[in-house]
């Protein structure tokens, strides 16, 4: 990978140390009269992919939201790098390295594909407003460096021949990808992914599984996956983490959850 | 096969990235550039059609350059930003007077203070620059706000500033000097020890001014900070999580558009009009470089130039075509079709290409990139 | 006594004047709540309406029809060409809009104002046409309490009563009948109201034919005041202070909009005035509706949006 991206340990050994990245304590949430999170407290390790599943309106988008900054939680602590905090904001959570996808593709529609990617470049690029107006020199090599790095994201996630279309113009499954890429290109710590596979079929979820495994594994990129597809959970997850009516009711190995009675009575149901 | 990009294949960066990437666009540039820079003055000298008189010079080549300098500042805010400026002429009344001040000496007197601020007199150029960052300091305050508001907050704010400064340069008389009329002449226009007076003279320096911003914006907009702006207009939420400071992202789009269009303001009152009062920069005006942008395209610098060509021209076009044809048209008659024609191009334009007359040269580019095939 | 007379007097004048502003105002919450699109073309129908029913009401004068009959005729003629108005709108410029964004459509309506005022010019003249439909006279009331009595004008207060009365009408309307449930479907979600079998084509005829005729009868009033010119176009730009500061979406609002902002700018022009030179007038609205934005966005009575990722 590029010399600009620091080498890290390797993902197998960082899960194995156990290091915790990221966690929440008691938080609760709520939106006038409605709770959307109660006393949730847990943590994910630095390298692992955390697994976070739940009914639809158990709160699980809203507890991502809480971590990257844009809900404010009434009650609780989020620890993130050892600093403890009351509350996030966006900006914080972006210069401490937390990145995110959307349920709802959050990408910059009038803009193409290469320049999606390129604003998550944003906090990397210095040079200011005088540089940039003049262009040549300074401006342009910085530019040309950080495009560098994006096209090597973008060979990566295959979506070379759809680098300069306005990503308003591409089907659902390829704009998730964009999306990861701009996340990527942040070169987060903590990957925070809302329903990645959601609306994909068998080949593009095999594919999305593909990248997310390689971004753990040789970024060594701690994860959080909001994810509906089971299968997907049991296969990529390294833990779990069950949300129903805004509390946690478990918390594990996805082998482990599985069998828990909680989780089949409000949500996995019996196999039959 | 004259619009072709095969075998143009870029083998680095920095060629993809460039603003013409194709050739063909790179010899259109150029001849646009001697054109403007060599032809013009040349016929000029020789007296040659059309340069017969100077009306093309003085009423059609100079306003158009000078508004197409507005209409790309206000493009800046509305195309990249996504936000609708009504009170652009305001700005250029700001950046007017405030030259006109810096170019006839300040003198503030400050009782309270027991003090006072005075400068001399400055040269032209400085004047129009510190106009420009006057009217940019003010962008900057009106822009403060919109981080809280969205939608409709700049609509509302830029036409309280229209009406606002429209009362505060006919009020306050320190601005126009105390003159008793309340109008005001231009300093003379010496830019380098080399007066500028003759309509050739001026349609060169604006020349020169509107190819040195229009090359600014062009860089700022395809460079990080234009991506910032983009961003902002189009999802405001998802900007803030890639690190983009929406306060900066914000208040830079204000301070460079109003800027620019407070040059373009300098440059109205001292090179085309010479001499000037507040109406000629009310909301009329405003108005004009909406249109310009609407039309010529949003989020477009080329667009700039399409629309102000095409606000300017259609009037005296629909003038001018019926005398021609030895058709009587009064000019009521002429200002009321002005209105309907811009009207109803603005409704058709936004129903079948909302990008404007820009968009619409882009689709005529590939089509010819194409020709003599159909798809 | 006599101070406080004169500040009464300025007080209702203003009032009363800012019931008129109210009344173009109607005209645009009307459209707003029901397609979501700030109509910034409502001043120019309040012209039309005005040239329409004003050259009408000549044109029959000068044949010797009896008054009441050429208001009668007058008022139906310009009904109808706003009618024409409206479906020309629906079918030409909001119909292929439909689904765009709030700001294309606000974009759309500014070129239909242009089309407006140049046809409506273009077809009934361009001249200033006195209209006299109210008594225009003053009236002086408390003339026990107050030397002199408080001047009002009997326009201004005729204006008051027939805001008050469509006020009542158009709220009743949005809250009870059917239509207005659909209509306030198809201003949240154009498509999600198609998709349940909402008609949007013909509903936005109807509201815009109402707001046509809301425009009919500000310039009834308008006209009367200022007589029938092009500068009336000017007070759609009026109007925007008073939805902002009374809500975009509030039919009570746009009247307590109206009345702070009527109010306010006579009370500042008369005691702030002075100070500053004269003129206030001018501006005083808009600043006003930009410290009401910076502190209450959504105005007095309209709704917060709440955006959700």
């Amino acid at each position: 990978m590029k010399a600009d991206v620091e080498p890290r340990p390797g993902a197998a050994s960082l899960k194995e140390a156990g290091e915790v990245l990221l966690s929440v304590e008691g938080v609760s949430l709520s939106f006038g009269g409605v709770r959307a999170l109660r006393d949730v407290s847990f943590d994910i390790r630095k390298g692992e992919i955390r697994a976070i599943i739940g009914p639809n309106g158990a709160g699980k988008t809203s507890m991502l939201n809480v971590i990257n900054g844009f809900y404010h939680p009434q009650q609780g602590v989020i620890t993130f790098k050892g600093k403890r905090r009351h509350d996030m904001r966006p900006y914080l959570a972006a210069s401490q390295g937390i990145a995110r996808t959307f349920q709802n593709v959050a990408l910059f529609k009038g803009m193409s594909t290469l320049d999606n990617i390129m604003t998550g470049r944003t906090l990397k690029m210095r040079r200011g407003i005088l540089a940039q107006a003049i262009y040549w020199g300074v401006s342009q090599r910085e530019e040309i460096r950080h495009r560098e790095a994006v096209e090597h994201i973008i060979d990566f996630l295959e979506i070379k021949h759809i680098r300069k279309t306005p990503v308003g113009k591409l089907p659902y499954g390829l704009q998730k990808r964009v999306e990861l890429g701009r996340a990527l290109a942040t070169e987060p710590d903590l990957l925070l992914l809302d329903e990645p596979m959601a609306g994909m079929n068998l080949e593009e979820k095999q594919d999305m599984s593909r990248f997310i495994l390689t971004v753990n594994d040789t970024f060594s990129t701690t994860i959080a996956l909001i994810e509906h597809d089971m299968g997907v959970v049991m296969d990529l997850s390294d833990r779990v983490v069950v949300l129903d009516y805004g509390q946690k009711i478990a918390d594990g190995r996805p082998d482990e959850v599985q069998k828990d009675q909680k989780v089949i009575d409000a949500y996995l149901g019996i196999p039959h | 096969m004259l619009y072709r990009e095969a075998g143009q294949f870029k083998t680095s960066y920095a060629a993809d990235m460039a603003v013409f990437p194709i050739r063909q666009d790179r010899i259109a540039l150029g001849v646009v550039l001697a054109v403007a820079y060599l032809l013009v003055p040349l016929l000029d000298l020789l007296h040659v059609w059309p340069f017969g008189s100077d009306y093309l010079l003085r009423a059609i080549l100079v306003p158009f350059l000078i508004l197409s300098l507005g209409a790309i500042g206000v493009n800046i805010l509305m195309g990249y930003c996504g936000q609708i400026s009504l009170g652009s002429g305001a700005f250029m009344a700001i950046g007017a007077y405030s030259a006109y001040k810096f170019g006839t000496g300040v003198h503030l007197p400050l009782e309270w203070l027991g003090t006072a601020i005075s400068i001399p007199p400055l040269p032209v150029l400085p004047s129009i620059l510190l106009g420009g960052l006057m009217a940019a300091v003010v962008g900057i305050l009106f822009g403060i706000p919109s981080l809280r508001i969205k939608g409709l907050y700049l609509a509302v704010a830029t036409l309280a500033a229209q009406f606002f400064f429209d009362w505060v340069f006919i009020r306050v008389k320190w601005f126009t000097n105390y003159t008793p009329s309340g109008s005001v002449n231009a300093p003379e226009l010496k830019f380098f020890g080399l007066l500028v007076e003759s309509p050739i003279e001026r349609y060169l320096l604006c020349l020169v001014f509107v190819t040195v911003f229009a090359v600014i914006a062009k860089n700022l907009v395809r460079g990080n900070l234009g991506r910032q702006w983009m961003a902002m207009r189009d999802m405001d939420i998802a900007a803030e999580l890639m690190g983009i400071r929406p306060l900066y992202a914000k208040l830079t789009a204000f301070a460079v558009s109003s800027f620019i269009v407070g040059v373009a303001g300098s440059l109205w009152a001292f090179v085309y009009l010479g001499s000037w009062e507040p109406l000629a920069f009310n909301i009329d005006r405003s108005f004009q470089l909406l249109f310009m942008v609407i039309i010529g395209g949003l989020g477009s610098i080329l667009g700039s130039f399409l629309g102000a060509a095409f606000i300017l021209i259609l009037p005296i076009l629909l003038d001018q075509v019926p005398h021609a044809l030895g058709v009587p048209v009064s000019v009521e008659t002429v200002s009321l079709s002005v209105l309907i024609i811009t009207g109803a191009l603005i409704c058709y334009l936004l129903i079948v290409e909302p990008l404007g007359f820009a968009r619409l040269w882009s689709i005529g580019k590939e089509k010819l990139r194409l020709w003599p095939y159909p798809y | 006594m006599e101070v406080f007379g004169q500040v009464l007097e300025v007080l209702i004048g203003g009032l009363l004047s800012g019931v008129l502003y109210s009344l173009v105002a109607l005209g645009f919450v009307l459209i707003f709540k029901a397609s979501g699109v700030f109509n910034f073309a409502q001043g120019a129908m309040v012209l039309l309406a005005g040239l329409a029913l004003v050259r009408s009401l000549d044109f029959l004068a000068a044949r010797g029809a009896p008054v009441w009959a050429a208001v009668i005729l007058g008022l139906v003629f310009a009904g109808v060409i706003m009618a024409v108005t409206a479906w020309l709108v629906e079918r030409f410029v909001l119909g292929p809009l439909v689904n765009q964004d709030g700001l294309t459509l606000f974009m759309s309506t500014i070129g239909a104002t242009f089309v407006l005022e140049g046809a409506s010019q273009m077809i009934f003249g361009s001249d200033v046409y006195p209209l006299r439909l109210f008594p225009t006279d003053a009236w002086f009331l408390f003339e026990s309490v107050f030397p002199g009595g408080i001047l009002v004008n009997k326009l201004d207060v005729w204006g008051g009563l027939i805001a008050g009365v469509l006020v009542a009408g158009l709220a009743i309307f949005f809250q009870s009948t059917k239509t207005g449930r659909a209509l306030r479907a198809v201003a949240d979600d154009h498509a999600a109201a198609q998709s349940v079998g909402i008609p949007i084509s013909w509903i936005w005829f109807v509201v815009w034919l109402v707001a046509g005729l809301v425009a009919l009868v500000a310039a009834t009033v308008w006209g009367t005041k200022l007589g029938v010119q092009f500068s009336i176009t000017f007070l759609a730009l009026k109007a925007l202070p008073v939805l902002i500061i009374g809500g975009f979406t509030s039919v009570p609002g746009a009247i307590v909009g109206g009345l702070i902002v009527g109010a306010g700018e006579k009370l500042a022009e008369v005691y702030l005035g002075p100070h500053m030179g004269g003129g206030i007038e001018y501006w005083f609205a808009y600043v006003l509706a930009l410290a009401v934005l910076l502190v209450r966005p959504q105005g007095l009575f309209g709704e917060r949006l709440i955006e959700r990722i």
